[in-house]
């Protein structure tokens, strides 16, 4: 099979080509990101394309026209780019890469990177969703994690084809840039004064290898793919020998600042997660995918600390590689 | 089931001394699970509700060893039998039991869920289940404990994949005090005919047996005799 993968620039889309290079029912692989990849890549083809420009985007997939396109052209906001540039740049690559690989009428499956953001805040009654619960995200990066998917599956429905949107658990580890793992690192961790709600965490090989068994499996319909276990803000930053400083509810815009300034921005869905939790349940994925276990998090968490202590940067200013 | 710890999310450990559970705490060497159970503080209360909450159980070896099940019991106001429920399993079957109806008030509602509750929804139960949780649903409250309440056909069809044990707990102690729980676990429920999970007239049909069974277990007949002459779990 030809497989496209969007976002090859990032920490998932080089670690999901290399899996892909091993395989030997994956005859070509190409990809393209505004950044070039992050490991060295053997049989992959890499285009440097910025995500805004669409029509090198548009050009680019309908000279390739792939069977299989793992779109992982979805940023984070505070990630390694300000909100409006991720909402933005996720948007551009999602219409201009899966819109062109449509059209090409080669498609056979698409997969794309999504989150729980999607499910926005923890309620009372969803406190742990499954993919029954229906997305209502609260967050811009939500919102647009949702958009992706909406994209995705109004592809599947008009050529007929499998589709799937994986809703990662935040994705933290030693190379990914991360909002989360940059805060959790700080010295001092802003958490919620009167709750310490429950979050659940991803390693980043547990998902490229998810996104490459979904691709080799076909797997149609959203699944949850969430590490065992999880962490709550105080608990995290105390395994990591912070100091938790409570915030109240009308605090967290400051508290956004100070983290700023102490070198990791932190966008809505972060202070999201912080306020109200973010699990969701990973079981059908389990199934589905035949894997076994996802790491936990607390082993993602352990591997975090084990990590240098942040560098200042201001992401939300700037856009670095 | 992950191990954190050296905790168990569905498994009960033993009680750590209190110096070193403090430097746990302090520390962040705890585990908590994606309900907001705490493994660590369920271990280090469960000796005083053992002291104030004790349980007699009867047929204790129907009680899943591992996996999931839902435990369907009767239930008063206040909440003598999850308490009485929980210990049970806790002594008998060395597992922790996650009760449905996690109250929906800020500091109550989290202690609650750290000690193993969970919302009163369909989709947390179905999530709890999943995870392979023994799980306590209670039937509607009964003023004065007077028997069996109402089975919430919601919950009954997120449970309808899964092993459904009828259970009643009651008092019982002298002049039917709770100076000591009697717990009585009933045979699993299955139906005669096959239904898709989720169907709610599998789901309405389920809950009726389920009430019948409990509101049995209650009125003292033999816990052999009460579940339907099948012993088998779910067919479909």
């Amino acid at each position: 099979m030809r497989v496209l993968v969007t976002g090859m620039g990032g920490e998932l889309g080089t670690r999901v080509a290399q899996l892909l290079e091993e395989r030997s029912d994956v005859r070509e692989i190409v990809g393209f990101d505004f950044v070039p990849p992050r490991r060295r890549l053997r049989r992959a083809e890499f285009r440097r394309i910025d995500p805004r420009n669409r029509e090198r985007v548009v050009e680019f997939v309908t000279e390739y026209a792939p069977e299989v396109v793992a779109h992982f052209g979805v940023y984070e906001p505070a990630s390694r780019m300000s909100l409006q540039a991720a909402v933005e740049r996720t948007e551009f690559c999602t219409v201009g890469a899966l819109g062109a690989a449509a059209r090409t009428g080669a498609l056979e499956y698409v997969v794309s990177r999504s989150g729980l953001e999607v499910y926005g805040r923890r309620s009372s009654r969803a406190s742990v969703p499954d993919e029954s619960v229906p997305p209502e995200p609260a967050t811009p990066y939500g919102t647009s994690l949702l958009q992706v998917e909406t994209i995705t599956a109004g592809i599947g429905r008009r050529h007929g084809i499998p589709v799937s949107s994986l809703r990662y658990a935040p994705v933290v580890g030693s190379h990914v840039p991360s909002p989360l793992g940059r805060l959790l690192r700080l010295p001092f961790v802003p958490v919620p004064a009167f709750a310490d709600p429950p979050f659940s965490l991803l390693h980043p090989e547990d998902a490229a290898v998810a996104m490459v068994t979904a691709i080799t499996r076909r797997h149609d319909g959203p699944l949850n793919i969430v590490g065992s276990g999880a962490a709550t803000p105080f608990q995290a930053a105390r395994l990591g020998g912070r100091i938790p400083v409570p915030i109240l509810g009308t605090m967290w815009g400051w508290a956004a600042r100070g983290t700023e300034l102490g070198g990791a921005a932190i966008a809505p869905h972060v202070v999201e997660l912080l306020r109200f939790g973010r699990t969701g349940s990973g079981a059908r994925a389990i199934d589905a995918l035949g894997l076994p276990r996802f790491q936990s998090t607390q082993d993602v968490l352990r591997e975090l600390f084990e990590w240098a202590d942040v560098v200042p940067i201001l992401t939300a200013r700037e856009e670095v590689a | 089931m992950a191990r954190d710890f050296g905790f168990d999310a569905d498994r009960t450990g033993g009680v750590e001394a209190l110096p070193k559970a403090l430097r746990r705490r302090i520390s962040g060497h705890y585990p908590v699970d994606p309900f907001g159970l705490d493994p660590q503080l369920c271990d280090l209360v469960a000796p005083a509700f053992g002291v104030f909450v004790r349980v007699r159980v009867d047929h204790p070896e129907r009680i899943p060893a591992t996996g999931p099940a839902a435990l369907v019991s009767n239930r008063g106001l206040g909440v003598g039998e999850p308490a009485a429920l929980g210990v049970a399993m806790r002594q008998y079957a060395q597992r922790r039991l996650r009760v449905v109806g996690a109250p929906i008030v800020p500091v109550l509602g989290a202690v609650s869920r750290r000690l193993g509750a969970v919302s009163s929804s369909a989709e947390d139960l179905g999530s709890a289940l999943a995870a392979g949780h023994l799980v306590a649903v209670p039937l509607t409250p009964t003023w004065l404990r007077a028997g069996a309440g109402l089975p919430p056909l919601a919950l009954v069809q997120a449970m309808m994949p899964y092993p459904v044990l009828p259970v009643s707990v009651r008092p019982g102690g002298p002049f039917h005090t709770p100076i000591v729980w009697d717990v009585r676990i009933g045979l699993p429920i299955t139906l005669g005919r096959t239904y898709t999970p989720g169907d709610p007239l599998g789901a309405a049909e389920l809950g009726e047996a389920v009430r019948a069974a409990v509101g049995g277990l209650l009125a003292g007949d033999e816990a052999d005799e009460i579940a339907p002459s099948s012993t088998a779990l779910h067919d479909w």
